[in-house]
């Protein structure tokens, strides 16, 4: 292991953050050998469980059951499986898409540049939810159109904070060298300038998937995410808004997992970027 | 400086005409692939094929994408933005009817987690080489893990429901009467001289105003913190302690001063996003706002109120980033060139 990688990780933060994020892709990943019940299964005789550990609770369902008598547990479990898919598929996406036109742009300005920076302005106008609402509207619900959604919408956090980063690192010395040295534009971007700003790109990467949690929940809450059968922590809580009264622990599962999640990958990007000593001032989210 | 400021706002403003009209664009080309059928939505069950095709025609649905986007954008310009199919009426004043109350909740919010950022700000910078700076600093991370809408229901949860103490539907109770006069009701309530409303209207604002607060003011905090630091790392810092000036007022008058400006910027973001943030504060709080407006016309695939909301969401922000960089030009005297 390099001296850097090990550096890294022996950071405080990133070993917390690293190690919730594990564990609860650990939790995505053997979902159907860890849950104890099949998170559809309905037990309409008992419906709105309270936890096993309050008086009337059932062993049978650790986090008692929902208004449709399903496991609270299992579908937590299930949840994370919907969050992590979302928070790694959108996430890359949008880094892939973000960080090359970053990269184009920032080392070739231009007409090109200037596009995709009128692009930003026109995308920067929408509130980030506004606009991927009315990208749900157009594209429909479901797993797959939530990643898309995410990845149409939070391109431009990688784009923006990448290209000016590429404008800086292009100035310097050693990629002139490479130009010199006959290097073509394309071994000029991957050798010398990509090694240049990856810190910076897998510290947003972190931190997207935090944002990328965030927005699945929030489209599931509204009832524009994932399908109805598929599990889901955003509507796990909007299932649970309406028994409030007579089952407020169905509404807390939820938000803590949620809070858990988001918390881990926040707390991994600052260790990150922390340990790669990347500013990031200009881009808080 | 005023004719520096109107210039720069001018400016602005004009900039932020070709960027609306590619929002619009985008809005209606987003919302054209939809398959739902706006003619036949428009008309009862019962109505024929060829009926259906008619009303098609007179909607100018037969034509090219393009010459729709025109079409709409020249009622647009004339004050048409369409008839809401759900609601029968004109979209435009559906939007201007719940716009204030949006704005009301907006703002309120942005001035509580303006304060709270400051104050936060400053707590976590005052902690800076003390044994609590990384738990104050963990503490602002976990605060900053917490979405808007989560603050919502835990806030929701506490105060409606645990301790009900504020209520959490609506505006105002049922038993008053609204006085309809600038659609921002403390300002109305102030109007028509009745403190009983107002108070009403302030708890009826509390919960969802805190929590959106809440939500956005730890980015404020940290953003704070570090250009606090940074400028402490400045030589004028050291100069003001060599004068013998005490800490507070180094901190207070000479520190906070500099650092507020990159504060500024980000908080000029931060506001666009909290816009955004109160339509899932409205849905938890039935808040009567643009929010619920739009999510209702989501639900019912009210195209002719998405479009015109979604407009006036873009519209605000863009308003707000002009005044939030006109405030920048009057704080910054370094920018003021004759």
């Amino acid at each position: 292991m390099s001296p850097a990688v090990s550096a890294t990780l022996r950071s405080g933060r990133v070993v917390i953050g690293l190690g919730l994020v594990l564990f609860l892709g650990m939790c995505a990943l053997l979902a159907p050998l860890i849950a104890p019940h099949d998170p559809a299964e309905q037990n309409l005789l008992s419906i709105l469980l309270p936890p096993a550990w309050a008086p009337d609770g059932n062993q049978a369902f650790p986090f008692g059951t929902d208004s449709l008598g399903r496991c609270v547990l299992s579908r937590l479990i299930y949840g994370a499986r919907t969050a992590m898919i979302v928070a790694i598929v959108a996430s890359l996406g949008a880094m892939l898409l973000g960080s090359i036109l970053g990269h184009v742009c920032g080392y070739f300005g231009g007409i090109v540049d200037w596009i995709v920076g009128r692009a930003v302005d026109v995308w920067m106008s929408f509130p980030p939810v506004i606009l991927s609402l009315v990208l749900m509207v157009g594209l429909g619900t479901g797993l797959d159109k939530v990643i898309m959604a995410i990845i149409l919408v939070d391109w431009t956090r990688f784009c923006r904070v990448l290209r000016s980063e590429v404008l800086v690192v292009t100035q310097r010395d050693y990629v002139t060298a490479a130009r010199l040295l006959g290097f073509t534009h394309w071994q000029t971007i991957t050798r010398e300038i990509l090694p240049a700003t990856l810190p910076l790109l897998i510290t947003l990467l972190s931190l997207e998937m935090a944002v990328a949690v965030v927005v699945e929940a929030i489209l599931s809450f509204v009832g524009l995410g994932v399908r109805a059968d598929e599990a889901a922590w955003g509507q796990m809580i909007a299932d649970a808004r309406q028994y409030i009264y007579q089952s407020p622990w169905n509404l807390l599962f939820p938000m803590f997992a949620i809070i858990i999640a988001v918390s881990a990958f926040n707390l991994l990007g600052d260790g990150l970027r922390r340990a790669f000593d990347v500013r990031l001032a200009q881009l808080a989210r | 400086m005023l004719p520096t400021v109107l210039s720069l706002l001018g400016r602005r403003l004009i900039a932020a005409i070709p960027i609306l009209l590619l929002v619009s664009a985008l809005l209606f080309c987003v919302l054209r692939v939809l398959p739902v059928d706006p003619a036949a939505m428009s008309l009862p069950p019962s109505a024929t094929i060829a009926e259906i095709e008619a009303q098609r025609r007179e909607m100018g649905l037969d034509r090219p994408l393009a010459l729709q986007y025109l079409i709409w954008l020249q009622r647009a310009l004339h004050g048409e933005f369409g008839r809401s199919i759900h609601y029968r009426r004109d979209a435009g004043a559906l939007v201007a009817e719940t716009l204030p109350a949006t704005l009301e909740l907006a703002l309120t919010a942005m001035a509580i987690a303006g304060t709270l950022g400051l104050c936060g700000g400053l707590f976590l910078f005052r902690l800076r080489g003390t044994p609590f700076e990384t738990l104050g600093d963990l503490s602002s991370m976990l605060l900053l893990s917490i979405p808007e809408f989560l603050w919502g229901l835990i806030l929701l949860f506490l105060f409606g429901v645990v301790l009900p103490l504020l209520p959490f539907t609506g505006r105002l109770s049922p038993s008053f009467m609204r006085p309809n006069i600038t659609g921002f009701l403390l300002l109305d309530t102030v109007l028509v001289w009745r403190p009983d409303m107002f108070w009403d209207a302030i708890t009826h604002m509390a919960l969802p105003a805190i929590a959106l607060g809440l939500a956005f003011s730890p980015m404020i905090m940290r953003v704070l913190r570090s250009s606090l630091f940074d400028v402490y790392a400045e030589d004028f810092i050291a100069q003001a302690r060599l004068r013998g000036i005490s800490e507070m007022r180094i901190l207070l008058a000479h520190a906070l001063k500099n650092a507020a400006l990159p504060t500024l910027t980000l908080a000029g973001v931060q506001f666009g996003f909290l816009f955004g943030g109160t339509l899932l504060v409205e849905i938890i709080y039935s808040y009567p706002g643009l929010g619920n407006l739009m999510v209702d016309a989501v639900r019912n695939a009210d195209l002719p109120i998405i479009q015109t909301a979604g407009l006036a969401y873009c519209v605000a922000v863009l308003l707000i980033n002009t005044a939030v960089d006109g405030l920048y030009l009057v704080l910054n005297p370094k920018l003021r060139v004759r």
